[in-house]
């Protein structure tokens, strides 16, 4: 593998990491609206 | 509960917009290394993440403290937030570490002081990971983890020194020498840029895992005044 | 002030040690694992003796580690069993005497459990250690100290946990490195026949690393311990 095969690896594993993990964060973040919101639904009332 | 606003949006637009700078500018524009020639352009990507690894470190450090004395848990949500973060980059900088290794050394893996303490480090903060995870209940969880945090910058410290007393191949620091960086200031430049745009990344990463961990306190906080079971 | 600390301390290690001395549950337990790990390791390495010479000092600090595990792993398990944790929060007088209670008694319990292992190790190995003894001694007090200092809080927190007998190894071993390195290192130059200036730096940091968390660890005790 040359150089710059080595070199794509690196990055290719970082940017896998990196994306991975915004994408991971993203759905979470989704999930825990539409919780919270269906929460507040329920409930009729709002907290603060 | 505000919608991704449009700081946060510009925020992130910022951190790919300087990434996808710092990377061009270490890929193409600086010429290779006279001796380890293009491999070398690995640096521009791990010498920024372990610079923020330990960054993120520093700052659950400090927010656990923070949560301990104020019990704010605000402070708990940074730690934690900071942490998985940190995780994520301490993976990377062993990841290309160890690729940079390959071609250089020859080897995969080397026992090299700091790339094993960068190992330990991932373990330990792994480990906070698992134990918040597996406490049983999310304060303790938050108490349990800054403890451990605040037990982990020292220790941290520590294993640096021992194991740089026990193996010591890694080239020499080359930015914190004293006496000033020994890059070539062609290179120099690139990697400072390429921290600062990591270190924005960075930033991006914590708010948004912060406000994350945030929206699940209040739910957690709503459920706890309605008197059902979470 | 600080008699009133020393005498609830070794109340608490008072306590330990006659619960110990009953039902010898936890000394036994340990012997018997290390001498498991002695004989086990040295199956695995073969027999060259040059070999084993080598690793020697590894694989005995790998026997105290392991046995030093076993018995933290058990330091709080009388409390978690019997759930006497609210009664020790209730006990009057500040939590950091808990914790030197059980620090005094976690350490004496792997000192005692070294002090046996090192014989059958040198009988293993044919080391002859007699002259050495001073030297190893105190390499593995502030070793089994500084592995202890941490190792109770540690054993504090799991106690609650889930799958609290893989999560105390997995966090105490990435946090004491620093002890175990120099205890190891230190050791084998002692028996290689340097003398303890030789290992002048791994003393330092094995002094240093206890003091530190000699220090750290009973302030924060208490955050373990709250509710």
């Amino acid at each position: 593998m040359g150089s710059w095969g080595f070199i794509g690896l690196a990055y290719g594993v970082a940017s896998v990491a990196l994306i991975g993990y915004l994408l991971f964060l993203k759905g979470r973040l989704r999930g825990a609206r539409e919780e919270f919101a269906a929460l507040e639904r329920e409930g009729g009332r709002r907290t603060r | 509960m505000a919608p991704l606003s449009l700081a946060a949006r510009l925020h992130g637009g910022v951190a790919v917009l300087l990434l996808a700078v710092g990377i061009f500018w270490g890929l193409k524009v600086v010429p290779p290394d006279a001796f380890q020639g293009d491999v070398q352009r690995i640096m521009y990507l791990h010498v920024p993440s372990v610079s923020t690894a330990y960054l993120a470190i520093i700052v659950t450090f400090c927010a656990s403290i923070l949560y301990l004395w104020k019990r704010d848990l605000r402070f708990d949500a940074v730690a934690l937030s900071s942490a998985e973060i940190g995780v994520v980059y301490l993976g990377i900088t062993l990841a290309t570490g160890s690729i940079w290794g390959k071609p250089t050394w020859g080897v995969w893996w080397t026992w090299d002081a700091r790339l094993t303490v960068t190992a330990i480090v991932f373990t330990m903060y792994v480990g906070y990971l698992m134990l918040r995870a597996f406490a049983e209940e999310p304060q303790a969880g938050a108490r349990y983890g800054a403890v451990l945090a605040i037990l982990g910058l020292p220790a941290m410290i520590l294993n640096h020194f021992a194991v740089q007393w026990w193996r010591t191949l890694h080239q020499p620091s080359s930015l914190l020498r004293p006496g000033g960086p020994s890059v070539a200031p062609v290179m120099l430049w690139p990697l400072v840029f390429n921290i600062v745009a990591m270190l924005v990344a960075y930033s991006y990463f914590l708010l948004e895992r912060v406000r994350l961990e945030r929206i699940r306190h209040r739910t957690a906080e709503v459920r706890l005044k309605r008197g059902r079971r979470g | 002030m600080v008699a009133e600390l020393l005498r609830r301390t070794w109340a608490m290690t008072w306590k330990d040690v006659t619960v110990e001395l009953r039902a010898r549950e936890r000394v036994n337990a340990m012997l018997f694992f290390a001498a498991l790990v002695l004989f086990i390791f040295n199956f695995a390495l073969g027999p060259d003796r040059e070999k084993l010479r080598e690793v020697a000092p590894g694989l005995l600090w790998l026997a105290f580690l392991f046995t030093g595990m076993l018995g933290l792993g058990r330091s709080f398990q009388a409390e978690r069993e019997n759930e006497c944790f609210e009664e020790l929060l209730l006990t009057p007088g500040d939590r950091e005497s808990i914790y030197y209670g059980k620090l005094a008694g976690n350490v004496l319990f792997m000192v005692i459990a070294e002090a046996m292992i090192l014989p059958l190790f040198a009988i293993l190995h044919n080391l002859d250690i007699w002259g050495l003894l001073p030297s190893l001694g105190i390499v593995a007090f502030l070793g089994t100290l500084g592995f202890s200092a941490v190792g109770t809080l540690l054993a504090a927190m799991t106690a609650h946990l889930r799958a609290r007998e893989v999560m105390l190894p997995l966090l105490l071993f990435p946090l004491t490195v620093p002890v175990i390195l120099a205890s190891v290192r230190a050791t084998d130059a002692i028996l290689n026949g340097g003398g303890l200036g030789e290992v002048g730096h791994w003393l330092k940091l094995l002094v240093g690393f206890d003091v530190i968390f000699l220090v750290v660890s009973p302030l924060v005790f208490e955050f373990v311990l709250e509710e």
